[in-house]
């Protein structure tokens, strides 16, 4: 059974979804099109390839992709298929392939860009259709691959807004990770972490912005954090990141959320790192900065203190901590999340450490906050499987929020205004017409029907 | 002393060989056998007196880590790290361990290393856990355990290293000690 536009149109209101968004599978492969075939999706940092032949593998949605420097210094992204047999031409991970990539099944080769570039034996080919110039001899390239400032991009549509038009107003977020660094540049460096969540993806987007479960899911850490910092007579940075979460909902309702089209936004930072008791290292940040900028400058970008950004369907990049928590669905209930920390280039070395400790502390599969946050997860998406009701509330501040010039601001840092926000962008993504996947999918019936 | 104290000796490769009485070799089995019970039985306070006062625990995130300093790790903890943990375990409203997280580990292959530069004794052992939460999980690896002699005889944690064999794997919450 295919799902009609009028279904799809009628799973969200102004004030809830039904809950079929995160449990039905079918909604999950029209997602992979209708979102993941079209938006643009970040795929990597361009550090993370450094040098020629360079590839790091991972997902676009459903599809299996690889980033790759070629030659002259240019950021490609490939499927990562052969277009002989099919298979995947490199492992899952990072490596070099050198030159050239060479498949393992029959030595098909093909330039860095994906291009044809030779198969064994070629006589064998004599009197047939092969041709090394048609790109159904080539490993595909996406539709469209463009980077900002690092941060590689891309989509699987031919046509849409160009990525700096997507981004919109959260691009100052990516413009200030990167103006952290007195260089105006970071590296993804020190690893990466991968967690899975036994959860349909949007519940984490939503969960990013949420500020009503924060005292409430989290309790048994920020308890365990406020019992150690009682103890031990102080609040160190470790224990000053669990603690924040138990701030009080007075607190939470002073917070600003900016939510902007395309199902983006962010939320003001909750802790100032500097806040913490032994804190050398936002003072030698700012003097790093001050030296290149002066002081007034270094100020104005370490106080743009926000907490998480959400950019719908990449994943949230955090400018204090240095990060980019990437979001990979998996199927309809599961999804992977990427962790990658990045080094600001020419800062001291102790503000990479703070990220490292953070990243360590918060987002390592071992974190004392996440697995909290990802058992309730999970039990939305068991409760949801019930028949103990159909929707899904959004209500909270409905109508409170204010319009900007782009996007909306919320007037109460509780207001349920950010997933009201993915979800209107969830329609209309999802009530779009021929976006780019589909409509490949048509094209090839129709060279099949006239073959 | 700070959490990425980079004056910390993580090296488990010994720097001079050590030599122990069949008895003294059996005493450090049954360390790491009543380690391995402490954890199993989660009395985790009783596992938190074991370690030195500066000891820390590490779980690398890549094959063949150099150090925590530089890299992620899966745990890079230290007393007060360790601590927060088992605060965090044992509060009522720790929502992921209802119900809590179970395990029993087989701990073998012990063989004494050496010694490191400041003479704390080198252990590796291999062992193979099975946790249980919602669904059961195999974890396996090497561990390197780095021990201080006591005056009582008796050994303490100075560095506890766990190589897993699927460090570098997507993972599910690790919410207990391995």
């Amino acid at each position: 059974m295919t799902l009609s536009t009028e279904t799809l149109a009628g799973l969200v209101r102004p004030d809830s979804v039904h809950k079929s968004v995160y449990t039905d599978p079918r909604i999950f492969e029209l997602e992979m099109q209708r979102i993941y075939g079209q938006a643009w999706i970040y795929v990597g940092h361009e550090s993370q390839v450094p040098a020629t032949g360079d590839y790091h593998t991972t997902r676009i949605g459903d599809q299996d992709v690889l980033m790759v420097r070629a030659a002259d210094g240019q950021v490609h992204v490939l499927y990562n298929r052969c277009p002989h047999k099919g298979a995947q031409v490199v492992a899952e991970g990072d490596g070099c392939a050198g030159k050239f990539f060479r498949c393992p099944y029959h030595a098909w080769t093909f330039k860095l860009d994906g291009t044809h570039l030779a198969a064994p034996m070629k006589k064998g080919f004599e009197g047939t259709c092969y041709d090394p110039a048609h790109p159904d001899f080539s490993m595909r390239r996406l539709a469209r691959v463009e980077s900002y400032r690092g941060f590689v991009f891309a989509s699987q549509a031919a046509d849409g807004p160009d990525l700096k038009a997507f981004l919109g107003g959260v691009a100052t977020s990516i413009d200030n990770l990167c103006d952290r660094s007195p260089v105006g540049e970071v590296e993804v460096t020190g690893g990466v972490f991968r967690v899975l969540q036994e959860s349909n993806w949007k519940v984490f987007y939503e969960n990013l912005h949420d500020t009503m479960h924060a005292r409430v899911t989290h309790e048994s850490s920020v308890v365990a954090a406020r019992e150690e910092a009682k103890e031990i007579g102080e609040m160190p940075f470790e224990l000053l990141i669990m603690d924040g979460n138990g701030e009080p909902y007075e607190f939470w309702e002073k917070l600003e959320l900016r939510a902007y089209p395309n199902g983006h936004g962010y939320m003001e930072g909750i802790f100032d790192p500097a806040a913490a008791t032994r804190d050398p290292v936002s003072r030698a940040h700012f003097e790093a900065l001050s030296q290149v900028h002066g002081e007034e400058r270094a100020r104005a970008i370490l106080g743009m203190n926000r907490h998480n950004t959400v950019i719908y369907g990449s994943g949230s990049p955090h400018t204090v901590f240095q990060q980019f928590r990437v979001i990979r669905p998996l199927a309809v209930n599961r999804t992977m999340v990427e962790i990658q920390v990045f080094r600001l280039k020419g800062a001291p070395e102790q503000v990479f450490d703070r990220a490292l400790t953070y990243a360590n502390v918060i987002n390592s599969p071992s974190s004392n906050v996440m697995p909290d946050d990802v058992e309730v997860y999970r039990r939305c998406q068991e409760g949801n499987g019930t028949r103990g009701g159909e929707w899904v509330s959004l209500h909270r501040y409905l109508g409170t929020d204010k319009a900007l010039d782009e996007g909306w601001v919320s007037t109460n840092g509780t207001s349920e205004l950010p997933m009201r926000n993915q979800f209107a962008a969830w329609r209309d993504y999802m009530l779009a017409e021929g976006s780019a996947a589909q409509a490949g999918a048509k094209n090839e019936e129709k060279n099949h029907a006239a073959a | 002393m700070q959490l990425l104290d980079r004056n910390f000796d993580v090296s488990v490769a010994p720097v001079a060989g050590a030599e122990l009485s069949g008895e003294a070799l059996r005493g450090v089995e049954r360390f790491l056998f009543d380690e391995a019970q402490l954890l199993d039985e989660r009395r985790f306070s009783e596992w938190l007196a074991l370690w030195t006062e500066h000891g820390r625990y590490w779980v690398p995130r890549f094959h063949g880590q150099a150090n925590p300093f530089e890299q992620i790790s899966l745990f890079w903890e230290d007393a007060m790290l360790r601590e927060v943990r088992v605060r965090r375990l044992e509060n009522a409203r720790n929502w992921s361990q209802q119900p809590p997280t179970r395990t029993a580990r087989v701990v073998g292959n012990i063989a004494v290393q050496g010694l490191d530069a400041a003479g704390h004794l080198i252990v590796r052992s291999v062992f193979q856990l099975t946790e249980w939460r919602k669904a059961q999980r195999q974890l396996a690896g090497a561990a390197f355990h780095k021990l201080a002699a006591t005056e009582a005889g008796g050994w303490q944690i100075v560095l506890k290293r766990v190589d897993l064999v699927n460090c570098d794997d997507v993972h599910g919450n690790l919410e207990v000690f391995i």
